[in-house]
């Protein structure tokens, strides 16, 4: 790895006639690879009220193949000290997995294996789902959690996204094995497939390994991607609490429709997001509710990311006496992030702070195959780390005030909690 | 391409006590500062649980050079990151930034040594943010029963009790208690300053003696727990609470990481429950669901996950098995699955080849970890809590020399039925309310 910053000289991108798409970028100084990536399908094909489906039948593909069952799939992985996971989230299935060099072709040869052939044994699908349906109970428990999901459901409405992609537990219970054999027949595949990689290994034998393996696989019954339907955000404010009993601790989500995730009041807003609940100790609102009033060690701001919607949100967890404190407090932050222009200082700090973060996002191996996966789905383009510099130098005071006025409406604020039962 | 871990690496003790290791790695623009101090709740005595990690917070408050609000922007402010931990054995603070800026993190560190305010309100507010922390932690039935089996496996030695400290302790100490810990034990002599990443080390030493050289070094003279007596057979622990699924967890005397059986040990988690990694930054490690214990408790539904822990210490701590048990599952029928595995174990030598993955798993791991500018500060302090850095360096090889016989004694040595400690949580709610 050299100082410079990955760009168009010298990340390869390379598209395959199967529709699949790598970009790698090398780091040389050890044997190490990593890479990530996505695919169809995400939770969003969940047809009708089975949610948790997409999950669940993601959640099979490592459990076994017709050619390798449990055992012998996860020794080949383990044997060499690899790792090879997937996931589903909203909008697509993602993936990732390290190795030693030398075992690239093996791990990326699996990924595809258990993609195609997948093999749904009987004892692994009861397994699963009571993995599954045990880790929703957990969640269940989880104040954190439970306040999220929440928010979602309140600030979401009808829309998809207001659903949790592992599901329900009354869903996940009454998904049929068939049911995931046919999802699975009709929505994954390697058309849509993007793979970043980065680590020990040069690109151009990355691309060889890459062509003989995921840009080979053929599949001719993978689907349409499914299309994301629109969104209609609250009108009014919501409030709601999730009450949990034998908790300590509260947990709290204030948020609003976050902006489009490529476009020009999204790059001002992460300045902003910064000012208000990330520099440092977490912004003004670490300043106001963990600094100076003592009644959190958890709270801070975060702006959403995706293609769809997505949500801007503080989130604290407090003592359940001083939840509506907290509240108070935050609502005051909030006004005044509304109301008046960051100074000159605030900003200058987080744009300085945007600018040297650079080199240390290219620390890692996972953290450089991270920002290829976001270049490639977002269509930032091969220099968009060169680039960055100047859309960050170029945000201004008056540009994140009225941001903040324009998504931070007080008046339709979704607040949600969860923890001890309110009063 | 085999790790070097000693290439570039500068060692030297200034006149004072410090001790500074500094290595030269040129893949990044980067650099990380670590300064780790040997003081942890190991040290802490009945009634003063949780002083070393509250000490921690407040040496983010102010020094006589910086406020607190500077010490937050100079890391921030350049796009650096910096935490700070508190272990049983250590509390270590970081400092990971673009290498031009790296001045700055030692001026700082240095200052922190020796000046910190510790201003009585602030103290008050931070008494509320720890107990925040607490609370947070308490949420969760895994925190509690940890606790609780924790405070069986020890019956004096201080690993019995939480870092965070107990809450009492936390509602009773003063601001005098944690100025005179911080005074008794952040002393040169008592720490080490670790810089990784892009660095010309004359230069970076240079700056190191001229901050920290003239920072004179008071005895340090911390509370050397006695080792602890034997886990009382046959201890067993229920708890019942709140929840939506039952844990198990087993405990298991380990030896501290200095022992020659440590290496054996770790052998025996990775093939029980799967490989630890030391890592403490870096890209995830491997999962264990080849490990005995997965393919007995969860293959075979008697559990939802599990994990194993066996961590490095000063002194023998323990080894840990947790296993996530379904609603409708009955830990104590998981823990006779669990110790037909261990007694599997005890009974018949690994085979070499068990022993060959094991190392093979471990030298992933460690290549896993190796592209990380903040990991390689990380390792060069660490191991010097407990060892030294040699530890790290000859990990592998010390893996590589353990034979299957000495894998037998060790399991037999102490993965005993009436040398542990049992923990059940047991949910007793079965539905949420929306």
């Amino acid at each position: 790895m050299n100082h410079s910053l990955p760009d168009s000289k010298t990340i390869l991108r390379e598209t395959w006639s199967n529709g699949t798409t790598l970009l790698a970028y090398p780091n040389l100084t050890s044997p190490a690879v990593y890479f990530t990536g996505y695919m169809q399908p995400g939770a969003i094909a969940d047809p009708g009220d089975n949610y948790g489906l997409a999950s669940f039948t993601t959640d099979m593909l490592m459990t076994g193949t017709k050619r390798l069952n449990f055992q012998r799939l996860h020794d080949k992985i383990e044997s060499i000290g690899a790792s090879l996971s997937l996931g589903t989230g909203h909008l697509s299935t993602t993936f990732f997995g390290q190795c030693l060099r030398e075992d690239l072709e093996t791990i990326w040869s699996l990924l595809v294996e258990v993609v195609q052939e997948p093999a749904f044994a009987e004892k692994q699908f009861k397994r699963v789902r009571n993995q599954i349906l045990t880790g929703i109970a957990i969640q269940n428990q989880d104040t954190a959690e439970m306040a999220s999901q929440a928010f979602s459901r309140a600030l979401y409405g009808s829309h998809p996204y207001a659903h949790p992609d592992i599901g329900y537990a009354q869903t996940v219970a009454g998904i049929q094995k068939e049911q995931l054999e046919s999802f699975h027949e009709t929505h994954y595949g390697p058309n849509g497939l993007v793979l970043a990689v980065c680590g020990g290994i040069e690109p151009e034998m990355a691309r060889d390994i890459f062509s003989r393996t995921i840009g080979s696989w053929q599949s001719d019954r993978q689907g349409l991607p499914t299309e994301l339907p629109p969104f209609t955000p609250p009108t009014s404010s919501i409030r709601s609490h999730v009450p949990l009993e034998g908790k300590n601790q509260s947990d709290l989500v204030i948020g609003v429709p976050a902006p489009k995730t490529v476009s020009r009041d999204y790059q001002v807003c992460s300045i902003g997001n910064s000012i208000l609940g990330k520099y440092g100790m977490m912004g003004r609102v670490g300043k106001a509710v963990r600094e100076k009033a003592g009644l959190a060690y958890e709270v801070s701001s975060h702006l959403g990311a995706g293609i769809g919607p997505t949500a801007w949100t503080i989130v604290a967890g407090v003592n359940p006496e001083n939840l509506e404190k907290a509240l108070t407090l935050l609502k005051q932050e909030l006004a005044r992030f509304r109301g008046e222009l960051v100074t000159e200082q605030e900003l200058q700090d987080v744009k300085t702070q945007a600018l040297g973060r650079l080199p240390l996002s290219i620390e890692t191996n996972a953290g450089i195959a991270s920002i290829l996966v976001s270049i490639e789905r977002y269509g930032y383009g091969l220099d968009h780390l060169r680039q960055l510099p100047a859309i960050i130098e170029s945000v201004t005071a008056e540009e994140i005030l009225l941001a903040a006025q324009r998504y931070w409406d007080l008046d339709k604020l979704v607040i949600t909690s969860a923890g001890k039962a309110l009063t | 391409m085999p790790i070097d871990l000693n290439h570039n690496l500068h060692q030297v003790q200034l006149k004072n006590g410090l001790r500074v290791m500094l290595k030269e790695i040129h893949t990044a623009p980067v650099t990380s500062t670590w300064i780790w101090y040997g003081i942890g709740s190991r040290n802490e005595l009945p009634g003063k649980t949780g002083l070393s990690h509250w000490v921690e917070h407040m040496q983010f408050k102010g020094t006589k050079k910086f406020s607190g609000d500077e010490i937050d922007n100079l890391v921030s402010r350049v796009g650096g990151y910096s935490n700070a931990f508190t272990s049983t054995d250590w509390t270590t603070y970081f400092e990971t930034m673009p290498s031009a800026h790296l001045h700055a993190t030692l001026e700082l560190e240095s200052d922190r040594m020796a000046n910190s305010l510790f201003v009585p309100e602030e103290v008050e507010t931070e008494r509320t943010v720890i107990i925040s922390e607490r609370d947070g932690s308490e949420n969760y039935p895994e925190f509690r029963l940890d606790e609780a089996v924790q405070q069986h496996a020890f019956q004096s030695h201080p690993y019995r009790n939480e870092v965070l400290g107990a809450k009492e302790d936390l509602l009773s100490i003063t601001r005098d208690d944690l100025f005179q810990h911080y005074r008794n034990f952040y002393q040169p002599a008592n720490a080490i300053l670790c810089v990784a990443g892009d660095i010309s080390p004359e230069a970076v030493l240079q700056e190191v003696e001229g901050l920290f050289d003239e920072i004179p070094s008071i005895p340090v003279t911390p509370n050397v727990p006695a080792p602890e007596k034997q886990l009382v057979p046959g201890d067993q622990i229920e708890l019942e609470g709140p929840g939506e699924a039952h844990y198990l967890e087993v405990a298991w005397r380990c030896p501290a990481a200095s022992d020659p059986d440590f290496f054996a040990y770790s052998i025996i988690e990775s093939l029980l429950s799967g490989p630890s990694s030391l890592n403490m930054f870096g890209s995830g490690g491997i999962n264990n669901r080849t490990s005995r214990l997965y393919q007995a408790l969860v293959e075979e539904d008697y559990a939802a996950s599990v994990f194993g822990d066996l961590s490095a210490y000063i002194d023998p701590g323990v080894y840990k098995v947790f296993a996530t048990i379904r609603p409708d599952g009955d830990p104590w029928v998981a823990l006779k699955v669990l110790d037909d595995q261990i007694r599997r174990i005890t009974a018949q030598e690994l085979s070499q080849k068990e022993i060959e993955r094991a190392i093979k798993q471990a030298s992933a791991l460690f290549a896993y970890g190796s592209d990380n500018i903040t990991n390689q500060g990380f390792w060069m302090g660490y191991a010097s809590t407990f060892a030294d850095y040699q530890w790290v360096v000859e990990y592998l090889e010390r893996l590589s020399a353990v034979t299957p016989s000495q894998v037998l004694n060790t399991a037999r040595k102490y993965l005993r039925d009436d040398q542990r400690v049992v923990g059940v949580y047991r949910a007793t709610q079965t539905q949420v309310e929306s």
